[in-house]
């Protein structure tokens, strides 16, 4: 059986230059000696004058078919160890169009052109130099025609299995055309120009015999032939068997070798969704969802390395598995995942536990240079640290950052206050705009799809830090926070003091419109994770197993005022108004020092861990206690209960407690 | 080079039966396959040779981009750049040795000359562009893929051949 230079990874080697270099010598020889040295001989197919073109083509192709077909057929040969060319049915349609016109235009192809520049033909050379041009004109439209390019791409196809014919038979009927074609071929050039040479010739008679022959040799001989496309998934047995023996996994050092030293086989999928592809992926990965993983991979099946991971394992297995049912042979798993990425590549030398022998030392040192850039690399940090995020920034951090394109400015501050004077680039966000009555409910935050196409409206993508400037209302801040962590969107922060320590630091001030760029906002819609329904809260409240803090002002939370259907309180409720968080002095709203805070919630939750579940009457307010406990204070199992008391108040069979 | 006048006297020898040269070129074509595992081509070698020109001039903007940039920093390093290198030598050979290379510029005996270059020089544009988009030419598309009976490659053979026969007229001028 052969192994070719694709089978074996090797078409980069020199070895394969060498092939390649005597291979295209014996391609130069056929042409030239076809007489395809001439572009007035190659250009007579299209004036029926000359018809060798059509000859040598179908010979050539006719002839390399029947040698492949019976060398798959006998298994001297297998699939595997060939490229098979993918169908794109707009890009070859259309790029065979456009190709047919400059080919009767200038009377060469490139191959040909090679020849005929071998052969002393000036209109060659400038062949092959408009040729180079015109490769490049393409190199500079893609951004544009990259739909093109792609368009109707299908994967591997063969016309045989679209005719529902088996290949053998494709095969024979395929000589058959052939031999037909060559006779017609010399007709018509008897008729055009005269000549036909080998019409009726004793040379075709024979040739077209053997044709013939070979062909149904070929169609009868094997009825084992193997179909590439049908290449039959490995079956159950065979993909235990592989399973057990852990063929299935790429380790995440060999995959950092293999993607250092610029691998071109390697096809390496992100399974995670957009957001946490967006804030941080193996460099050199492709996001694509599972279940769009057959289509996207089918131009890559069994060629090259396909390297599925996720943060674990557990997915890239099952889709593994999914994808070798399917007759993938050649798609692997990252052991450990991108968490095992991380420690076993990434980690630094000084932070591992285990002794790291020092030409393991050298090799991390060249994988974090290589995957996470120089310490001194010009690459644009984010404007916020991870650990930063979700924290309070000072106005002089923000001064400093106001230029950044990755950083966008939200003012929630009514309409005319912001009309009339604003942090230079921001954009004003009504935080009222955020909600909506979603299961007839009022006063709800819209679904996080919603959000995000806010968010792209704004230009904010999930690489942008967002900056929320409040006002006195510090809810309103944190209501646009709590949108943002709908969506998964992880980088911003609450400037500190808000608009009215801003302008008492006599920042730079603005009235102009900001300059918006709209984007997609990829979402991810297992982000929220800490919006609770009444039904949970219900749970918590029968069972005692959270604390219930209701943030609305005493008197509301006793029943002594009553603005809903009924008055009171969840039963097991306990009461810290979101007021007693902030402070106001001098006209500047802001929220108490960290420390006074923190003794005032050590008081009502036992442990940084214990399930929290803040509401208010609509949500609003409890964005605050939640932005608090969450960000501020690093409570570790904040819930936000949105429907708040309209919503239980307004559920007659929820139980009510209305004495404190 | 002087004695054997029976050699020397005559001019060009004649093609090869076209046939047999199909011959030649399937084998050629089959032996690729078998040793590299891949097809022959042509339109990427002149591509790769154009991206390493460009990328002398101007190397940022060519890394930057997005088609030649996936081609790394060293475009020529690559198969399909030597069989080109390996076509022009073999083309050459074949050529001294068959008494068939003649410097000129091919064109009907009435043909004006700037017609010929003009026509050889916006066609060599647009096959550059079209072998680009479709992912190969004649050599790596309709001879390749069409003995694979490859369908889009196949149907990339017949529209060649339909562009061409639609073109072919209105450029006829140029071989008469």
């Amino acid at each position: 059986m052969i192994t070719t230079f694709f089978g074996s990874d090797a078409l980069g080697s020199n070895g394969a230059f060498l092939v390649a270099l005597v291979l295209g010598f014996g391609f130069g020889v056929a042409l030239e000696l076809a007489g395809f040295g001439s572009s007035r001989k190659l250009s007579g197919i299209f004036y029926f004058r000359d018809m060798t073109v059509l000859k040598v083509m179908f010979t050539a192709m006719i002839t390399a078919m029947l040698g492949l077909h019976l060398l798959l057929a006998v298994g001297v040969i297998t699939n595997d160890q060939i490229y098979f060319l993918p169908t794109v049915y707009g890009a070859q349609i259309l790029g065979g169009l456009i190709f047919g016109v400059g080919f009767a235009m200038a009377g060469w192809c490139p191959g040909t052109a090679a020849v005929g520049v071998a052969s002393g033909r000036l209109d060659a050379v400038i062949f092959l130099v408009g040729a180079m041009v015109g490769s490049v004109l393409f190199n500079e439209l893609y951004p544009t025609l990259a739909p093109v390019y792609h368009w109707g791409d299908v994967g591997v196809k063969f016309l045989w299995a679209a005719l529902g014919v088996s290949s053998n038979v494709f095969v024979l009927v395929f000589a058959w055309v052939a031999v037909v074609a060559f006779w017609g071929a010399e007709w018509i050039e008897k008729k055009v120009a005269g000549t036909g040479v080998y019409l009726g010739s004793r040379f075709l008679k024979v040739f077209s015999i053997a044709i013939l022959v070979v062909g149904v040799a070929q169609a009868i001989l094997p009825s084992a032939t193997p179909t590439p496309v049908a290449t039959a998934g490995a079956g159950e047995p065979a993909l235990l068997a592989a399973v057990e023996a852990g063929e299935d996994h790429i380790e995440p050092e060999e995959l950092a070798d293999r993607l250092m030293a610029g691998d071109k086989t390697l096809v390496l999928v992100d399974i995670r969704t957009p957001a946490e592809f967006a804030a941080f992926h193996i460099p050199g990965a492709v996001n694509v969802s599972v279940s769009e993983l057959p289509d996207y991979l089918a131009p890559h099946k069994n060629q090259g390395t396909i390297v599925l991971y996720s943060n674990g394992m557990t997915h890239p297995a099952q889709a593994r598995d999914a994808l070798a049912r399917l007759g993938f042979n050649n798609a692997y798993l990252l052991t450990d995942g991108l968490d095992g990425f991380m420690r076993r590549v990434l980690k630094p030398v000084s932070l591992r536990e285990a002794p790291v022998p020092s030409d393991l030392g050298a090799k991390i040192r060249a994988w974090r240079l290589f995957f996470l850039g120089s310490p001194k690399s010009s690459a644009p940090q984010p404007a916020l640290a991870p650990a930063e995020a979700n924290k309070l920034v000072l106005p002089e951090w923000l001064a400093q950052n106001l230029s950044r394109q990755d950083v966008r400015i939200i003012d929630v501050r009514p309409q005319p206050a912001y009309n009339s004077g604003h942090i230079p680039g921001a954009v004003r966000v009504d935080p009222e705009h955020l909600r909506g009555v979603v299961g007839g409910v009022s006063s709800m935050l819209l679904p996080g799809d919603m959000i995000a196409r806010h968010l792209g409206l704004l230009g904010i993508t999930p690489k942008t830090t967002v900056v929320i400037v409040p006002s006195e209302k510090l809810q309103d801040a944190t209501l646009v926070a709590i949108a943002l962590e709908r969506v998964g969107h992880r980088r911003y922060a609450i400037l500190d003091g808000g608009w009215e320590r801003w302008v008492a630091e006599k920042r730079p001030v603005d009235t102009a419109l900001p300059e918006v760029h709209p984007t997609e906002y990829p979402f991810d819609p297992k982000a929220d994770t800490f919006s609770v329904d009444y039904r949970t809260v219900l749970q918590h409240s029968e069972r005692r197993t959270a604390v219930l803090l209701d943030v609305r002002p005493a008197d509301a939370f006793s029943g002594k005022k009553v603005e809903e259907a009924r008055g009171g309180h969840i039963p097991g409720a306990v009461n810290r108004p979101f007021t007693s968080d902030v402070a106001t002095t001098n006209g500047t709203t802001a929220l108490k020092p960290v420390a006074e805070l923190e003794q005032a919630y050590a008081g009502l939750i036992p442990s940084k861990d214990s399930p929290v579940v803040v509401s208010c009457r609509t949500g609003h307010q409890a964005s605050q206690t939640f932005y608090v406990l969450k960000h501020l204070l690093g409570y570790r199992n904040v819930m936000w209960y949105d429907g708040g008391w309209t919503e239980w108040a307004s559920r007659p069979e929820l139980p009510v407690e209305s004495k404190p | 080079m002087n004695g054997n006048g029976s050699s020397r006297s005559a001019g060009p020898k004649p093609y090869m039966n076209p046939y047999l040269a199909g011959v030649v070129l399937g084998l050629t074509l089959l032996a690729s396959f078998l040793v590299l595992g891949v097809g022959l081509g042509a339109s990427a070698g002149i591509a790769r040779l154009g991206a390493s020109l460009q990328g002398c001039i101007m190397p940022g903007h060519v890394q930057a981009s997005e088609y030649f940039g996936s081609w790394g920093k060293a475009p020529l390093r690559y198969y399909l750049v030597y069989m080109f290198a390996g076509t022009l030598l073999g083309g050459l050979v074949s050529a001294v040795v068959s008494r068939r290379v003649q410097p000129q510029l091919e064109r009907g005996p009435t043909a004006p000359r700037g017609l010929r270059i003009l026509l050889a020089l916006v066609g060599g544009v647009v096959v550059g562009f079209a072998s680009r988009l479709a992912s190969g030419c004649t050599s790596g598309q309709a001879l390749t893929g069409g003995a694979m009976l490859a369908t889009g490659s196949l149907l990339f053979l017949v529209s060649v051949f339909a562009g061409g026969y639609a073109t072919a007229y209105f450029v006829r001028r140029q071989w008469q």
